[in-house]
């Protein structure tokens, strides 16, 4: 056989250093069972609870300011960070699609309030609470703008979290292999001892889920309440939606309500499939209120908010999603009974966190 | 490549600007582009190219010693200074990093060394705190890992369009047996070099380098 030239060599080092990387994203990839969520946006109310929820709980420390785990942005809008939705990312077929790093200022620096002066400084009558500068944008800024003409204006509230995606463009774009999912749930977690704040994660995620902490110098993310989930608790940011609206559980957890909605009766759909990173967050498309005529009369030929702007969202399978959906709640209206619909309002809290009905209250503080 | 000895002290060398220096042999390196085909990271890979990486292209070198401590002085072109701090989300420091294979052992240096053959990298980066510079080992692509203890001191000053940075270290660290090379006067070692080019996103494996190993003769 003859030898190798030297740019053959290179060649087949190259290509033995991808198929050894490649293996090793693939373990990395691995796991046994999925966790997941499915948040329905017929209920989704935009409280800002959830982000409350998990802000208080995990990103309250230095560097942590701007990072909000959990959104919730009216749609149809810029969202958080500002026009997420155009910065690359995520997947074409196979290979990764470079993405953008969002600024600060994208996703909204955390305000400074003169809480002294108002609160503590004997003026609580003449000054107004207010952040410091002039702020031009903030997570939510396009609160209730929405889209539409009146009187066919429409908007909708779209809770994120990270996606614990089954094919994660983070993980698949960290050159340390610092992110990896659970085996035991599918988590997606960034270990912060390996991280060296690189930021291609940040770059290839196309949701925008990663921020920067530049007191740690590392990357970091929702955990999917990982610490509580480990003790059969429910997520904080479900855990404390008024809406009944964020379930929880595992994915391949037949007889819970989230493998119906998903899998069996297919009204749960994924954020940007077309990213090519498989979310295991799902969302129940907004049902549209009817249309309104020249005339004024309710006009059902079309649903207010077009479908093309659903599409855009959740795919072609919103069509046949939405399709069910209005056949069961006609169903309903005829004096009929909807086993999804009844799934979906959710008459007992508990139901909606599969195995994690734990009262956080009954179990014992951390030891410091 | 030669390791001039020299009798100045350790504070007097590590400035940038030292009198010193001026005695000490200077030698241009090509700088390059690692190769992108080799980055652990596909989405590295698909999302750059190659063209674009390595903004330093010339590295200027010296290196001494005075008997008990080691020297690297490094200088290079760059229009922007980053950054001291790094605040922002999209912010990269400008970084500089001396190379070299424990042991002697014969290392890919565009792999970071291999399994069998570690590295040692001395590592600084603009917004490291005054004097600071961290050491840390590789085997292999993406496995650099920071000891815990750092016996490198690094001094960098920007001005008028280039980076000067001085490291040194004593020539022996025995504290560090597995994690940094050993060196002595009168000894050779192998040596390469890298420079990160902030202001350009560069960081990880994306920066460019001194493509080969350079014998560095420790004048005895
Ligand atoms: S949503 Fe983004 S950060 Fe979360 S797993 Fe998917 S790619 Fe990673
Ligand atoms: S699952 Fe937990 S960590 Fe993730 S967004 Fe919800 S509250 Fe925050």
């Amino acid at each position: 056989m003859a030898e190798m030239t030297d740019e053959e060599k290179k060649a087949q080092r190259a290509k033995d250093l991808a198929n050894e990387s490649k293996s090793a994203k693939a373990q990395l990839k691995q796991c046994d069972r999925q966790l997941a969520m499915v948040f329905d946006l017929n209920k989704c109310l935009g409280c800002q609870t959830c982000t409350i929820a998990c802000k208080t709980l995990w990103t309250r420390d230095e560097g942590m300011e701007y990072q909000w785990w959990a959104t919730v942005n009216t749609q149809p809008g810029k969202g958080t960070p500002r026009d997420w939705q155009q910065m690359g990312g995520g997947f074409r077929g196979e290979e990764p699609r470079a993405g953008q790093l969002p600024s600060k200022r994208d996703f909204g620096e955390a305000w400074d309030f003169n809480y002294e002066e108002v609160f503590y400084g004997g003026k609580g009558n003449a000054a107004h609470l207010k952040p410091s500068g002039e702020p031009d944008w903030g997570p939510n800024w396009d609160e209730d703008q929405g889209g539409g003409k009146y009187p066919n204006s429409f908007y909708f509230y779209l809770p994120r979290i990270c996606n614990h995606c089954t094919n994660p463009a983070c993980l698949e774009a960290c050159p340390r292999n610092a992110i990896y999912k659970r085996k035991e749930d599918g988590i997606v977690l960034i270990s912060q001892d390996k991280c060296k704040g690189y930021r291609f994660c940040m770059e290839a995620c196309p949701y925008k889920k990663i921020y920067f902490n530049h007191v740690t110098q590392t990357s970091q993310k929702c955990i999917f309440c990982y610490p509580r989930i480990e003790k059969g608790v429910a997520n904080a940011c479900a855990r404390q939606c008024p809406g009944r609206l964020r379930f929880v559980g595992y994915l391949d957890d037949e007889s819970g309500p989230i493998f119906k909605l998903v899998k069996k009766w297919k009204v749960a759909l994924p954020l940007h499939p077309d990213r090519g990173t498989q979310p295991n967050i799902y969302y129940v498309p907004p049902i549209s209120p009817p249309r309104i005529d020249e005339q004024g009369n309710l006009d059902l030929a079309k649903p207010r908010i077009p479908t093309d702007y659903l599409k855009f969202l959740f795919g072609d399978e919103v069509e046949p999603a939405l399709e069910i959906l209005n056949a069961e709640m006609a169903k309903t209206k005829a004096g009929g009974k909807s086993e999804i619909l009844d799934t979906l309002i959710v008459y007992e809290w508990k139901s909606l966190f599969g195995p994690f009905t734990t009262d956080p209250s009954t179990i014992a503080p951390r030891s410091a | 490549m030669q390791c001039t000895k020299v009798s100045g002290s350790a504070e007097q060398l590590l400035d940038p600007a030292a009198a010193a220096w001026a005695g000490v042999p200077a030698e241009a390196l090509t700088m390059a582009a690692t190769p992108l085909a080799n980055q652990p990271s596909e989405y590295i890979k698909a999302s750059r190219d190659e063209k674009q990486i390595g903004k330093c292209r010339t590295l200027n070198v010296q290196s001494a010693h005075n008997g008990t401590e080691v020297f690297f002085r490094l200088s290079w072109g760059d229009e922007s200074e980053n950054d001291k701090e790094v605040t922002d989300t999209n912010m990269f420091p400008d970084g500089c990093g001396v190379l070299l294979p424990i042991g002697g052992g014969d290392a890919p240096i565009e792999e970071m060394g291999s399994k069998d053959v570690g590295v040692n990298a001395w590592f600084w980066r603009a917004n490291y705190k005054p004097d600071e510079a961290r050491n840390t080992f590789a085997h292999g692509l993406g496995s650099t890992e920071f000891s815990k203890t750092s016996s490198i001191r690094a001094r960098g000053a920007w001005q008028q369009g280039v980076w000067t940075v001085v490291f040194t270290r004593p020539l022996s660290v025995p504290e560090l047996e597995k994690e940094a090379v050993q060196l002595a006067a009168g000894k050779s070692v192998k040596v390469g070099f890298a420079v990160w080019e902030g202001g350009s996103g560069e960081r990880a494996g994306v920066k460019s380098f001194s493509k080969e190993w350079r014998d560095l003769v420790l004048d005895a």
